[in-house]
C-alpha cells in the first residue's frame, strides 16, 4: 500500500450531535487524480477540513505517506505535503498574486525571523529560491503576466488558477482542490481540466472535489462518493456513473436507511 | 487576447514619487536617503514661526509628542497594520520600558543603556506572557484583553510600592554623554537626536523584516489567518513576534521618555496613550510605514501647533479624527501597493 | 486581606453587587445590541452615558434644585425622576443617533474596514469627553439627594434603601420592556434578523440603515436611563465619569458573551458581585485589576464568554 500518498480510514466527524462524516475511508494514489463528489452537504469540504487538520476528527486516522496527521496544526500538515484550495476563493487580495505563491514556498525554507532581519546568506538564498519557484509556478499555471498584480483584481479565473498556484507552492505530496470549476463557463472548464491532468502529471497526486460531472468523469481516474457523510459508492467513473445508489443520492431518492 | 481592463491612471502623489524613485540610480538614491537623514538630524535648528511651534519650544515639541509618537506607532504598526492583531494595551509596554529605566537606576545605579536594553527585553517577556494564551483569540476579544493589560499595568503601579505608587518616582538619570553630547534637562535636542536614531534603526530592521519571509507571512495573517495557516505560516509563531517585537519598541520608547521627563507617575500611562498611538498609526496608513510615521508626526504635531486654540485643541482633534476617518477611512497614505501590469505575449510592463 | 467581611458583610455586598450589576447591564445592553447589528464596539457608548448624568443634572438645575434640600417626598420624587430619567433617555437616545449618523454610517457604506470605524468612534469620544471638561470645567458635580437613603428594612447585613429599590425595579422593568420589544415588535425582529446575517437580512427586505439607527437609539435610551440610574445611587457625576463605567460594562457584556443579550444581564451581575466582593476582601484599589483578570481568564478558557454554545445560538 505504499503508493497510498493520503488515505483516511474510518475517519468520523460530529458537531455537537450531528454527524457529519461517518466512518469514511478515502485514499489518494501515487500519480492518480481522485474525485469526491455528493449532493450539496454531503461533508466532502468536511473531508477537506478534518484531513488538513483545521479539525480534530472524533474518530478515525488520516495517514499521509503512511505517517499519521491527526492532532497535528494545519501548517505543520501542510509543511508535510497536504496542500488544498477553497470553494469560494481564498487569496490573500492585498499582497501581490506573486507575494501570494511566494507565502507558500516559504514554508518549505528554513530562514527564521532574526535570520531575515540580518540578512544571512541562507536567508538571501531562501529569498531567491522562493521567488524563482514562485514565478515558475505563475508560468505553469499560465499567469506570469499577472505576477505584480494584487490578487484581488485579478480577473476571477486567473485568481482560480493562482490559489492552484500557491498550494502548488508548497510542493505538496497531495493537492486538495475544493470545487476548482465552480463558476466557471465550459470552455474555461475544459481548459482547467487539462491544467489538473498536467498538474498530476507534473507529480502531483489530486483529491478533486467538483460538481461538474462531465469534469469529474473526464479526468478522474477513481470516483468516491459521499451521501449524509457517509460514503457510498467507489471505483472508475463508468462504474460509478451506473452506481443505482449513486443515482438515488443525486436525484433525491431517500435511501440512507440501509 | 488583449490584456485586461486597466483602470484611467489617476494623478496620485505616491505613484509619481514611486516611478520617479524606481528611475533613479543608486547613487542618487543614497545621496536622498542621506540628504533627508541629515535634514530630520537639523530640524531642531530649523524653528521659525511658519514651520515651528510659536508657543512651546520647537526641539522639545520634536522630543514629545512628534519623535515618540513617531517611533511608538512604527512599533504598533508592525502589531496592528502589519499582521492584523489589534492592540489596545500598546501603553503597557512604554510602562514597563520607563519604570525598567526609573526603577533599575534609581535603585541599582544602573546605566541608561543597560536599562534600555533590559526595559526592552523586560517588555518582550511581557509580550510573551500575555501573547502566548491571549493571542488565540481573535478581534474584539484580543483588542479586550490587551486595552486590560495595558490598564493593570497602570493600576498595579499605583498600587505596589517599588513604582513609588501614585506619587511615582522622580529624579530619574539622564543617559551619560555620548561622542560629547551631554544630555542635560532643559536641552530636549539630544533626547531628540537619540529618539530620531533609535526610529531609524527601528525602521531598518523594519524594512529588512517586511521585504522578506517575515513580512509575508504576518500580511497573509492580516488577509486571512486560516488560509495563512493552511499555507505553512506558524501563525502563532510570526503573531508572537509581531507583538514581541512591537513590544520591544516600546518598551525602549519608555526607557528614552523617562530619561527625558525625570519625573513619572502611573498616570502618565492610561488608556489615553495606547488609543492615541493607534490613533497614529490607524490615521497614517495602517501597514504603511511611511503613512505611519508622517501620521504620527502630524498629529503630534497638529495640538501644539494649533495651542493658540489652547483648551479647546483637543475638543477639535477629535472632530479631525471623525472628519479624516470618513474622508480617508484607510489614512493619509493608504497601504495599497503599486501594481505593476504586464502584456501577457510580451511580457513588458505595460505603462499606466 | 480580610475574609471575615465576606461572611459579615455578605448581604449587604450581595446587594451592592446587585444594584451596581443593574447598572451596568443597562450600559452593556447597549455594547451588545450594536455588536450584535454592527460587529463593532461602540467605543463611544461611554460618553453617551456621560452624557446622560449631564442631563439629569441639568434637569434638576432647571427645577431649582441646588443640592442643599431636603429629600422630597415620594410621590412628589416619582413625578421628578421620571422627568429627569425622560429626559437623560432622551438626550442620550438622540446622541448615539446622531453618533451613528456622524461617526459609523458613512463608514459603513464605503465598507471601510472597521478599525477605520473604530478610530471615527474614538474621535468622537475625543469631542464629546472634551465638550463636556470644557462646559463643566472638570469639576466634580454634585447631584441633589431626592430620595432620603436611611434604610427601610434590613435583611441581614444589607441595608435595603429606597434608592437601590429604585434602581432594581426600574432596572428589571426596562429590561423586560427591551425583551418585549426585541422579540415582539417588527424592528425587534429587524434587530434580531441583522445580527444573524445581515446579508439574508437585506434579502428578506430588512431596512439595515433603519434597523441600525433603532439600535443606537435603544442603545442611547438605556445609556440613558442608567445614567439617571447612577445619578441617583451614587449622586455625583465628571467628564470622564463614562470612562471607568463603560470599561466595566464593556467587560460585562464581553463577559457574558458579547452580542448576546441575556448573557450581557448575566455577565452584568456577576461583574457587580465580584467586583464588590473582591473590593471588600482586596481593597477598592485592586477592583479594576480582579475584574480584567477575571476577564481575561474567561477570555483565555472560555471564549464565548460564560454562556458559551446554548445561549449563543439563541442570540439575538
Amino acid at each position: 500500500m505504499s503508493d497510498r500518498l493520503l488515505e483516511v480510514r474510518n475517519l468520523t466527524m460530529q458537531f455537537g450531535g450531528v454527524t457529519a462524516l461517518s466512518e469514511v475511508n478515502l485514499y489518494v494514489s501515487k500519480g492518480e487524480i481522485a474525485a469526491l463528489i455528493g449532493p450539496n452537504g454531503a461533508g466532502k469540504t468536511t473531508v477537506f477540513n478534518v484531513t488538513t487538520g483545521y479539525y480534530t476528527p472524533s474518530s478515525g486516522e488520516v495517514l499521509l505517506n503512511n505517517e499519521s496527521i491527526v492532532g497535528l496544526k494545519p501548517h505543520k500538515i501542510a509543511r508535510k505535503g497536504l496542500a488544498r484550495t477553497f470553494q469560494n476563493v481564498r487569496l490573500f487580495g492585498d499582497m501581490t498574486a506573486l507575494e501570494n505563491v511566494m507565502t507558500g514556498a516559504d514554508s518549505r525554507n528554513k530562514v527564521g525571523l532574526i535570520g531575515s532581519m540580518f540578512g544571512t546568506a541562507q536567508s538571501r538564498r531562501d529569498e531567491e529560491s522562493s521567488h524563482l519557484k514562485a514565478a515558475e509556478l505563475l508560468n505553469f499555471m499560465g499567469i506570469s503576466h499577472r505576477g505584480g498584480q494584487l490578487a484581488r483584481n485579478l480577473p476571477y479565473g486567473d485568481q482560480r488558477r493562482l490559489e492552484i498556484a500557491r498550494a502548488l507552492a508548497l510542493d505538496p505530496k497531495v493537492l486538495l482542490l475544493d470545487e476548482p470549476a465552480a463558476g466557471f463557463n465550459p470552455q474555461e472548464k475544459v481548459e482547467l481540466g487539462e491544467l489538473i491532468k498536467k498538474i498530476r502529471d507534473a507529480g502531483f497526486a489530486v483529491l478533486l472535489i467538483e460538481h461538474d460531472m462531465s469534469l469529474v468523469m473526464k479526468i478522474s481516474d477513481r470516483v468516491s462518493v459521499l451521501d449524509f457523510g457517509q460514503k457510498i459508492a467507489e471505483g472508475t467513473p463508468s462504474e460509478v456513473q451506473n452506481n443505482q445508489r449513486v443515482i438515488d443520492a443525486y436525484l433525491g431518492v431517500a435511501d440512507h436507511a440501509s | 487576447m488583449s490584456t485586461s481592463k486597466i483602470s484611467m491612471p489617476k494623478f496620485n502623489l505616491r505613484d509619481k514619487f514611486g516611478d520617479w524613485w524606481e528611475g533613479t540610480t543608486r547613487n542618487q538614491r543614497i545621496i536622498f536617503r542621506v540628504s533627508l537623514i541629515a535634514f530630520f538630524y537639523i530640524l531642531p535648528f530649523l524653528d521659525n514661526p511658519v514651520f515651528g511651534t510659536t508657543e512651546s519650544d520647537f526641539s522639545s515639541v520634536l522630543f514629545y509628542p512628534m519623535g515618540m509618537y513617531v517611533l511608538m506607532a512604527i512599533g504598533l504598526n508592525i502589531v496592528v497594520g502589519k499582521s492584523g492583531i489589534l492592540d489596545l494595551g500598546y501603553v503597557a509596554f512604554f510602562a514597563i520600558g520607563a519604570y525598567t529605566h526609573a526603577i533599575l537606576a534609581l535603585s541599582f545605579g544602573f546605566n541608561f543603556w543597560v536599562n534600555v536594553v533590559l526595559g526592552m527585553a523586560f517588555a518582550m517577556f511581557a509580550g510573551v506572557l500575555l501573547g502566548l494564551p491571549a493571542l488565540r483569540l481573535r478581534g474584539d476579544y484580543l483588542a479586550i484583553i490587551t486595552l486590560g493589560f495595558g490598564e493593570i499595568v497602570r493600576i498595579v503601579a499605583i498600587n505596589v510600592n517599588f513604582t513609588g505608587g501614585a506619587a511615582g518616582l522622580a529624579g530619574i538619570p539622564a543617559p551619560p554623554n555620548i561622542f560629547g553630547v551631554e544630555f542635560l534637562v532643559d536641552d530636549p535636542r539630544p533626547y531628540y537626536w537619540l529618539v530620531l536614531t533609535l526610529t531609524l534603526l527601528v525602521i531598518w530592521a523594519y524594512m529588512r523584516l517586511i521585504k522578506r519571509r517575515p513580512g509575508r507571512a504576518w500580511e497573509a495573517i492580516r488577509e486571512d489567518e486560516d488560509v495563512a495557516e493552511f499555507m505553512g505560516i506558524a501563525t502563532t509563531k510570526y503573531k508572537l513576534w509581531a507583538f514581541v517585537l512591537g513590544g520591544a519598541i516600546g518598551g525602549g520608547a519608555g526607557a528614552v521618555y523617562a530619561s527625558q521627563v525625570t519625573s513619572i507617575v502611573p498616570e502618565l500611562f492610561d488608556l489615553n496613550v495606547s488609543i492615541m498611538i493607534l490613533a497614529c498609526v490607524v490615521f497614517g496608513g495602517m501597514g504603511n510605514l511611511w503613512g505611519v510615521a508622517f501620521g504620527a508626526a502630524l498629529l503630534g504635531y497638529f495640538p501644539e501647533k494649533l495651542r493658540f486654540l489652547s483648551d479647546t485643541r483637543i475638543l477639535f482633534f477629535g472632530l479631525l479624527m471623525v472628519v479624516m476617518m470618513n474622508i480617508r477611512p484607510d489614512g493619509i497614505i493608504p497601504r495599497k501597493k503599486r501594481e505593476k501590469v504586464y502584456d501577457k505575449n510580451t511580457g513588458k510592463e505595460v505603462s499606466r | 486581606m480580610d475574609f471575615s467581611i465576606v461572611v459579615s458583610e455578605f448581604a449587604s455586598l450581595f446587594l451592592d453587587g446587585i444594584v451596581v450589576g443593574a447598572i451596568y447591564a443597562l450600559v452593556a445592553l447597549g455594547y451588545t445590541l450594536v455588536y450584535g447589528v454592527l460587529r463593532l464596539i461602540n467605543f463611544a457608548h461611554s460618553e453617551i452615558f456621560m452624557l446622560g448624568t449631564f442631563a439629569c443634572l441639568g434637569v434638576t438645575m432647571l427645577l431649582g434644585y441646588t443640592g442643599f434640600e431636603e429629600p422630597i417626598g415620594i410621590g412628589l420624587f416619582l413625578v421628578t425622576f421620571i422627568l429627569i430619567t425622560f429626559v437623560a433617555a432622551v438626550a442620550s437616545g438622540s446622541a448615539a443617533m446622531l453618533l451613528e449618523v456622524v461617526a459609523y454610517r458613512r463608514l459603513r457604506r464605503k465598507g471601510a474596514n472597521r478599525l477605520s470605524s473604530l478610530i471615527s468612534a474614538i474621535g468622537a469620544s475625543f469631542f464629546l469627553v472634551e465638550l463636556f471638561r470644557l462646559m463643566t470645567d472638570s469639576k466634580d458635580w454634585d447631584f441633589p439627594r431626592l430620595l432620603d437613603k436611611n434604610s427601610l428594612f434590613e435583611v441581614s447585613s444589607a441595608y435595603v434603601t429606597a434608592d437601590k429599590l429604585v434602581v432594581l425595579i426600574g432596572a428589571f422593568g426596562l429590561m423586560f420592556a427591551l425583551d418585549r420589544i426585541i422579540q415582539g415588535t417588527r424592528l425587534g425582529r429587524g434587530i434580531r434578523a441583522v445580527s444573524q446575517d445581515e446579508k439574508t437580512a437585506v434579502l428578506m427586505g430588512v431596512d439595515v440603515d433603519k434597523v441600525i439607527a433603532f439600535t443606537f437609539l435603544l442603545g442611547g435610551i438605556l445609556a440613558g436611563v442608567a445614567s439617571s440610574f447612577y445619578m441617583l445611587f451614587y449622586e455625583a457625576t465628571k467628564f470622564n465619569v463614562g470612562f471607568l463605567l463603560g470599561i466595566s460594562a464593556f467587560t460585562a457584556a464581553v463577559l457574558g458573551g458579547i452580542g448576546n443579550i441575556r448573557g450581557a444581564l448575566a455577565g452584568s451581575f456577576a461583574l457587580g458581585l465580584i467586583q464588590q466582593f473582591s473590593s471588600a476582601i482586596l481593597g477598592y484599589n485592586w477592583r479594576d485589576v480582579v475584574t480584567f483578570l477575571i476577564l481575561v481568564l474567561v477570555l483565555l478558557f472560555k471564549p464565548t464568554g460564560l454562556f458559551g454554545e446554548a445561549i449563543q445560538r439563541a442570540r439575538v
